[in-house]
């Protein structure tokens, strides 16, 4: 648990932009993960499995969210925002709005690739994907994030 | 207009999995083509501000409040095989996670931890104590004990310590901390097994620290099959 609570707890922060979901998200994965333990298959790794937990329960919350709790205005980290005024901190800011602004799955591989910075191989066991989709997926979700960032510059 | 192959290149020199024909094939096609090029600049901007994104410290009081909740998941909790070495890794952590969920339950109740309180993990019947190790000087006391039950081999630790104790436990080549522990106040000493850790005729090092100074020491051998 203490190897992997931080990437759990990051995944699911970046994926959900609550601090309090993710937290959430970490404490039930640790459970089903303990739970389910008998069902681990040792073909595969067990951080992929445990992130495959992680990431579902993420998506479940998102899943559970109404529309307009999609983008929220609340610091990732739980600081006060409002007052940022370095320019690193403004594209972070604006990296995570723009990361809330595209599709769940879409939002997950760029978590797995760019935060979590795990392999393609690695994304489709986690995803059960195959690789070419998990590129497919990623290559379509920097796009957006692109195209959502230079909105932004524009704006 | 950029077309797929050229994004493909460009997707993946931001990952970096060109090889060399590919990178020439890429420098050819960023030289030739503005869109393409100013593309590439704006994706290596973008993946690079998103690798940089800072990683964010869970909260404090997570590891307690996973550890609070565990002894009902291990009620549940289906017999796993432990063939195998991920099977045992996997097995390493979930000992780990309830052996500190019953040090943890010592400190916060005053009467001894019971088979019930600790879920899977105390034993019925009396265990058969393999070996123990004492530890007699410096700021942890007391005595650790190899033992074996029904269950196959644990840890029993009764220790004194002023500060919170971090355990580590390393076997068969994997390494496993556990933070924090406090001494128990009153009580049996406390005890977790330790499935598919030690195999037959393994070294068991248990070590000790307080504030990551390491104050204490014990090795076991595993013992093989009864």
């Amino acid at each position: 648990m203490v190897r992997y609570q931080k990437p759990v707890f990051n995944a699911a922060l970046r994926l959900l932009r609550d601090p309090e979901d993710a937290s959430d998200v970490a404490q039930t994965t640790f459970l089903k993960a303990f739970e389910h333990l008998g069902k681990y298959n040792p073909d595969f790794k067990f951080y992929s499995w445990l992130y495959r937990i992680a990431i579902n329960e993420a998506l479940d919350v998102l899943n559970s969210r109404t529309p307009a709790d999609g983008i929220s205005d609340e610091e990732p980290d739980g600081q006060p925002g409002p007052e940022r005024r370095a320019e690193g901190e403004q594209m972070g800011r604006a990296i995570e709005d723009a990361l809330m602004r595209i599709k769940p799955d879409l939002r997950t591989v760029i978590v797995l690739r760019h935060f979590m910075h795990l392999s393609y191989e690695d994304m489709g066991e986690i995803l059960m994907l195959p690789e070419k989709t998990v590129k497919s997926r990623l290559h379509s979700a920097r796009q957006l994030m692109r195209d959502q960032l230079f909105q932004y510059a524009v704006s | 207009m950029v077309d797929s192959r050229q994004l493909a290149l460009i997707h993946a020199d931001m990952d970096g999995e060109l090889d060399g024909r590919e990178r020439a094939e890429l420098a050819r096609c960023l030289l030739a083509d503005s869109e393409a090029r100013a593309l590439h600049e704006e994706l290596r901007h973008l993946c690079s501000a998103l690798d940089a994104m800072p990683k964010a410290e869970p909260p404090p009081q997570l590891a307690a409040k996973i550890l609070a909740a565990l002894p009902h998941s291990t009620r549940r909790l289906a017999a796993p095989s432990w063939s195998q070495p991920r099977w045992r890794y996997a097995a390493v952590i979930a000992a780990a996670l309830v052996a500190a969920t019953v040090l943890f339950e010592t400190v916060k109740v005053s009467e001894p931890v019971t088979s019930d309180g600790a879920g899977t993990m105390a034993a019925p019947g009396t265990p058969a104590i393999v070996n123990t190790v004492r530890l007699d000087h410096g700021p942890v006391s007391g005595q650790v004990s190899l033992y074996r039950d029904h269950a196959g081999l644990g840890l029993a630790l009764d220790l004194v310590a002023d500060s919170p104790i971090d355990v580590l436990i390393a076997s068969n080549g994997q390494t496993l901390r556990v933070r924090g522990l406090r001494r128990a106040a009153a009580g049996p000493p406390t005890m977790g097994p330790l499935p598919g850790v030690a195999m037959a005729g393994q070294a068991i090092n248990v070590t000790f620290l307080v504030n990551s100074q390491e104050v204490g020491q014990a090795t076991f051998r595993a013992p093989k099959e009864p």
